[in-house]
């Protein structure tokens, strides 16, 4: 009679696991605590497992979420990226690219991202705007930064801040559109002196390959310096200018509008680039919890195995020491 | 080339850079627009970033949230 009415306190012991009362915690204190093993080794208790599985799944959901999330905004922001293109290339067919251009005053522009989570587009940028700075540093030249992003500013102001001239942030509150970003441009105009301005961003290969890029725009001053030693620039004499403009005129607006159409379209590559890489880190983020919670499962599966059994020795041991 | 030093269109004269320039341009062709294309081309004059200039390693209280409209 004992013995029946042990095996069913063990049977109802031995439910109690899968019902996730606390009072039952309570009762079967053998589980609800870390709890000694065969041989007196501890293990991890399920409560503990359990909660760790918990939060890990919902971290899961989170960043799947962000990446559709990221994926959905990638693709909005791509056409215009693509498109945005051709506003540049007629600058460069014009004027060539010179980025060796050895001038006095530099002004770096990092685009960076606001937001974090994007994996390491931030850090590379500004590791080439670091290495672009001790490029162009030397006696009589002077550095300056102007950093768009609350991203590059966190990281630069820890070196460079006495080399910080203008930081802008809250770029992206509404979408990106070519007013805005110009009128940016204006603002930096106005403020610093330069004899060229290097942008720093990340061109937008494809969702998983992003180049850190320098687009240089120099001054119309430094214009003239350079057509004089030959190659596209020297050749603009050559053009026919209409209207009433002169060429230094006419250099003073194309250097303007350059910037402005070099800096929308790098801003709009930034942040594509920021969708794919948070994307790209999203994803890998989500694979990595479901391996977690795949080792977790198996740790909780032997612990709560290792529970049972242990239960059943005693029961069937205490069973045996009232019988023999 | 002659360069008459006095040829300087009227808005560089104002102050104006060529941006500037061209945004008012742009803005006036956009509030010359109908109905729909009109609300579709507000959309994209929208400007909203905060600016802060530094000087000597630290940054300026002036944080403007610059939301300008032409």
């Amino acid at each position: 009679m004992a013995m029946a009415a042990f095996r069913r306190e063990g049977r109802r012991l031995l439910l109690s696991p899968v019902s996730y009362n606390s009072s039952v915690a309570a009762r079967s204190a053998i589980l609800s605590d870390s709890e000694l093993g065969p041989m007196g080794a501890r293990s991890v208790s399920t409560q503990a497992v359990r909660n760790r599985m918990k939060s890990v799944k919902n971290i899961q959901k989170i960043t799947k979420a962000m990446k559709m999330v990221a994926a959905s905004k990638l693709r909005a922001v791509q056409v215009r990226t693509e498109n945005s293109r051709g506003f540049w290339q007629p600058f460069t067919a014009l004027l060539g690219d010179n980025p060796s251009v050895d001038v006095k005053k530099n002004v770096i522009v990092t685009i960076t991202s606001d937001k974090g989570l994007c994996g390491g587009i931030n850090s590379t940028s500004v590791r080439v705007s670091k290495a672009l700075y001790k490029l162009t540093s030397g006696p009589e030249k002077e550095t300056k930064y102007v950093i768009l992003g609350e991203k590059g500013k966190v990281q630069l102001v820890r070196d460079s801040k006495n080399s910080i001239e203008m930081n802008i942030t809250e770029l992206q509150k509404n979408p990106l559109n070519y007013t805005q970003v110009s009128v940016l441009a204006d603002d930096i105009l106005k403020n610093v002196e330069y004899d060229a301005l290097r942008i720093i961003h990340n061109k937008f290969q494809s969702v998983v390959s992003f180049l850190p890029t320098v687009s240089t725009i120099l001054s119309p001053e430094t214009v003239e310096k350079e057509s004089e030693a030959g190659g596209k620039l020297g050749s603009l004499d050559s053009y026919e200018i209409e209207g009433g403009d002169t060429k230094a005129e006419v250099l003073q607006n194309l250097a303007e509008f350059q910037f402005s159409c070099v800096l929308f379209n790098a801003a709009l590559e930034n942040a594509c680039s920021e969708m794919g890489a948070r994307m790209s880190a999203m994803d890998s983020s989500s694979r990595n919890a479901g391996e977690m919670l795949d080792r977790l499962t198996l740790t909780y599966n032997r612990t709560r195995q290792a529970s049972i059994t242990t239960e059943l020795i005693e029961i069937i041991s205490g069973a045996s020491a009232l019988t023999g | 080339m002659a360069s008459t030093a006095a040829a300087v269109p009227f808005w560089r004269a104002a102050g104006m850079t060529y941006i500037s320039y061209s945004n008012i341009c742009a803005s006036l062709v956009r509030g010359c627009l109908k109905e729909p294309y009109r609300s579709e081309a507000a959309a994209r004059e929208k400007v909203h970033f905060a600016v802060s200039k530094w000087a000597n390693g630290k940054p300026e209280k002036s944080s403007n949230g610059l939301c300008l409209s032409f």
